[in-house]
């Protein structure tokens, strides 16, 4: 298998760039987290990864070769959109199509297909394949989008928030039967979103996009081992934070609290009165996309 | 391997301790087969690399040893290895913290030895 290449990937919509300069190499056999906030540019990446979106500048490549309208690349990959409810009765992403009319479709256009899988994953998400798509719960959409990513047997697969409509159990399942999968074929899969915590451990690598940049691609794991809060007092604090990059500082009177990514050969003086304490991915998260917080 | 996981600490440490605990409570005996990395992704739906390094912290141990072909097996001697090493670790992981938080609050030396003593006749700790 080979890698799926974004280089230079910029996409301007009406003289704003809502990607800017993404450079991004995903590898196979890996599964991928796709984090940031709303509007960061997340879904257009997707689009554009995939070939569903032209770029304004830059190029997609699959083993060498432009993914844009080339067929052989466009088989080893699948974006299963999400499927919109409030879409007209026979609008755009067959709305008003059955469940069954929608995944014959998807056989039709995805040349891995596997319809045995399609048929246990009908069956372990108890979805009713004769309802009309415009009569599904927001649950059960997330469910036929998920479903046909993962039918669809692709080298690579992004889905775009796929358990956002999903109840917890649900959810549960969701990311046993992806590391099931994951486990038994070596898939790429590049998953966005906005509950973080619950797939931090799924991800190998996390992707971090924030206002049309590339923040961050890193393990995950190296990730949350290099990144720490301290607090204390304010003075303590800057002492042993003295040279490190900084950043969310939060202050309440005296006391102040602060974010560092450790760089290799950096460490924290822990010889100050301080309280250094280990992140969740949420929290670092935060701490790197949630600072402007002037005006909504 | 029935504990779930916290956010507290990384995933693959917990994986490690997991699997001690199941050793030093003979849930899992000596030469026997531990779950594969596979097997244990997708109980915990964490990524079977992540998985792999807590089961390489063990191997790189002697802990654990791999049987080619086969799978990862309990190491004869794993049990008292593990428990060697945890005493060593016991002063840093809970009895410093402890006379930490005892000067801290003004506990005497002699209160202190009183209440483990009183506590381990109470059966409290199961000594």
């Amino acid at each position: 298998m080979s890698s799926l290449i974004g280089k230079g990937i910029t996409k301007t919509y009406g003289g704003k760039d809502v990607l800017r300069d993404v450079d991004l190499e995903l590898e196979p056999n890996k599964i991928y987290g796709l984090i940031g906030r709303n509007g960061a540019g997340k879904t257009t990446l997707l689009s554009i990864l995939t070939a569903q979106n032209p770029t304004t500048r830059g190029e997609v490549t699959y083993d060498g070769m432009p993914v844009w309208e080339n067929p052989e690349a466009l088989s080893h990959i699948c974006f299963s959109r999400e499927l919109g409810q409030m879409a007209g009765s026979s609008g755009a992403n067959g709305a008003g199509l059955k469940v069954k009319d929608y995944l014959e479709i998807a056989e039709t256009f995805l040349p891995h297909w596997d319809k045995e899988f399609a048929a246990r994953l009908i069956k372990e998400f108890h979805l009713d394949v004769k309802k009309r798509i415009n009569k599904l719960s927001k649950g059960m959409l997330s469910m036929v989008t998920v479903l046909v990513g993962l039918a669809s047997k692709a080298d690579f697969t992004f889905l775009d928030e796929p358990t956002s409509g999903l109840d917890v159990v649900a959810r549960e399942k969701f990311y046993r039967i992806l590391v099931e999968e994951y486990a038994e074929t070596g898939r790429t899969f590049v998953i966005s979103t906005h509950i973080i915590e619950e797939a931090a451990d799924v991800f190998e690598e996390v992707i971090l996009v924030d206002q049309g940049r590339l923040l961050l691609k890193e393990n995950t794991q190296d990730l949350l081992e290099r990144s720490f809060h301290i607090s204390g007092r304010a003075e303590e604090v800057d002492a042993a934070c003295a040279g490190l990059a900084v950043h969310h500082e939060e202050r309440a009177g005296r006391g102040k609290g602060v974010t560092v990514l450790l760089e290799p050969g950096q460490s924290i003086d822990q010889s100050r009165d301080i309280t250094v304490q280990s992140m969740n991915l949420q929290k670092v998260f935060v701490a790197l996309c949630g600072e402007e917080e002037q005006e909504a | 391997m029935n504990e779930i996981l916290t956010q507290e600490k990384s995933i693959y440490i917990q994986i490690r301790e997991m699997i001690e605990n199941d050793i030093l409570r003979d849930i899992l005996l000596e030469e026997e087969r531990v779950p594969s990395t596979n097997e244990l992704a997708k109980v915990y739906a964490i990524n079977p690399a992540t998985a792999a390094k807590g089961i390489n912290l063990l191997v790189d141990e002697g802990i654990l040893y791999k049987k080619r072909g086969i799978g990862m097996f309990v190491a004869s001697g794993a049990k008292a290895q593990i428990t060697a090493r945890r005493r060593e670790l016991f002063y840093n992981d809970y009895l410093k913290s402890l006379l930490e938080e005892a000067a801290r609050l003004g506990i005497t030396k002699k209160e202190l030895i009183e209440m483990i003593a009183s506590s381990c006749e109470e059966g409290v700790a199961a000594v």
